[in-house]
């Protein structure tokens, strides 16, 4: 007997504008670009920034307190991050997301992305939102 | 406040000093994450050899950011990784050969993994910025390898003859040769203590007498009473020998070398 299966959506369905596929996962969250300039652009850009996910855990890089530091000068966004480990499977693409989303806005031209081992990242950098949130998906942390 | 070593301002004896000791932690690193992997499924149960790949994942991940620090001194960390051969080696030589059996590799886990967190943390707490950044990250990874090596050292202790057999074997073997490898006390060791670069032979080896010398009393070892032993290497800080072929060939990434995306 044939068994027919149902059609299943293209993974690529429904991606806002200029993103062109899952390379991570997550991207399909993203409400980029912002389509008007913003008076704080620092903020705006952490709101971006904020919609970039882990690609092994569904909550942002913000949020799992892997983001040290961000400046954004004459169209250069520069971030400051870590990993949660000195061999993260995932480091390229959490590179790329974070060039992709913030190339996405109109006042970023390009991104510079610095990584940095001090502190060492642990888990007490997640944020209360973070938490909460692994906390709906039966994480602790 | 810590002052950094000006590289460019060292000494051409201080800098091949500081290339030895980087190449000896890196090479080491990339070998010890080659012999946990070993047991990723050969581990006496599912969750331990889940646990040596994890360990297997953070061995490589500072042989990596160690190779990197090369950089620094002007080497190409790339030629460091992938083409070298294995006669150029600097690990600790505990692992030029893969564990013949759970119970060596548990030793290892305390003499060897031990012995090198205590030369990475001499290290992170000198005068050259990449490892004072960089290595701290290393040791607070490492503390989970301690947790699991104690655990099962003293679980292996506490087993069958034949085990306890079988531990204290590896460790007779190992232990000198950990031994000599932090605390044969060279020209090339001298220059990066008294450059501040990393705390000195004597130091290392206290450290790492006190971090192992509980859990190496349960299988019946005074690491008090143990000598340093091995010819020394004094090119690459080892004792001699090196690395078994089909290791170096891991290590390398001969069977990838088309599909290099560095």
């Amino acid at each position: 007997m044939n068994v027919i299966l149902p059609l299943v959506p293209r993974l690529d369905a429904g991606l806002p504008a200029g993103v062109t596929s899952h390379k991570s996962g997550g991207r399909d969250v993203w409400t980029g670009p912002l389509g008007y300039a913003p008076k704080d652009v620092l903020a705006a850009t952490w709101a971006a920034l904020d919609e970039v996910l882990d690609p092994e855990i569904p909550i942002s890089l913000v949020e799992l307190g892997l983001v040290y530091g961000l400046q954004v000068e004459g169209g250069v966004a520069r971030v400051t991050i870590t990993f949660t480990a000195t061999a993260c499977p995932c480091m390229e693409f959490i590179r790329e997301d974070i060039t992709d989303r913030l190339e996405m806005e109109a006042w970023i031209d390009a991104v510079e992305i610095e990584e940095v081992w001090s502190p060492p990242w642990t888990n007490e950098r997640i944020t209360e939102a973070g938490r909460a949130k692994l906390k709906t998906y039966g994480v602790s942390a | 406040m810590n002052e950094y070593v000006d590289v460019d301002a060292m000494s051409p004896v201080d800098r091949a000093a500081l290339k030895r000791l980087i190449m000896g932690l890196a090479d080491s690193k990339r070998l010890m994450g080659i012999r946990y992997s070993d047991w990723i499924l050969g581990a006496p149960t599912i969750e331990t050899g889940v646990a040596t790949s994890s360990m297997t994942q953070d061995e490589w991940g500072h042989a990596r950011l160690l190779y990197s620090m090369l950089k620094h001194l002007g080497e190409d960390p790339v030629v460091a990784e992938h083409d070298r051969p294995a006669e150029a080696y600097g690990n600790l030589s505990v692992l030029d050969e893969p564990a013949e059996n759970w119970a060596a590799l548990v030793s290892a886990m305390v003499i060897a993994d031990g012995a090198m967190t205590v030369a990475l943390a001499g290290f992170a707490g000198g005068r050259f910025e990449p490892a004072t950044s960089r290595v701290a990250k290393m040791v607070s990874e490492e503390e989970f390898h301690v947790s699991m090596s104690t655990a099962w050292y003293r679980r292996l202790a506490d087993a069958s003859e034949e085990a306890q057999l079988l531990l204290r074997a590896a460790t007779d073997r190992q232990l000198p040769v950990a031994l000599a490898w932090l605390g044969t006390n060279d020209a090339a060791k001298e220059a990066l203590a008294a450059a501040g670069v990393t705390s000195t032979a004597a130091e290392q080896v206290a450290s790492f007498k006190d971090a192992v010398r509980g859990v190496l009393a349960s299988g019946g070892v005074d690491v008090d009473a143990v000598a340093p032993a091995g010819e020394w290497d004094t090119d690459r800080g080892r004792g001699l020998g090196q690395p078994d072929a089909d290791s170096i060939e891991r290590a390398r990434g001969d069977r990838n070398r088309a599909l290099f995306v560095e």
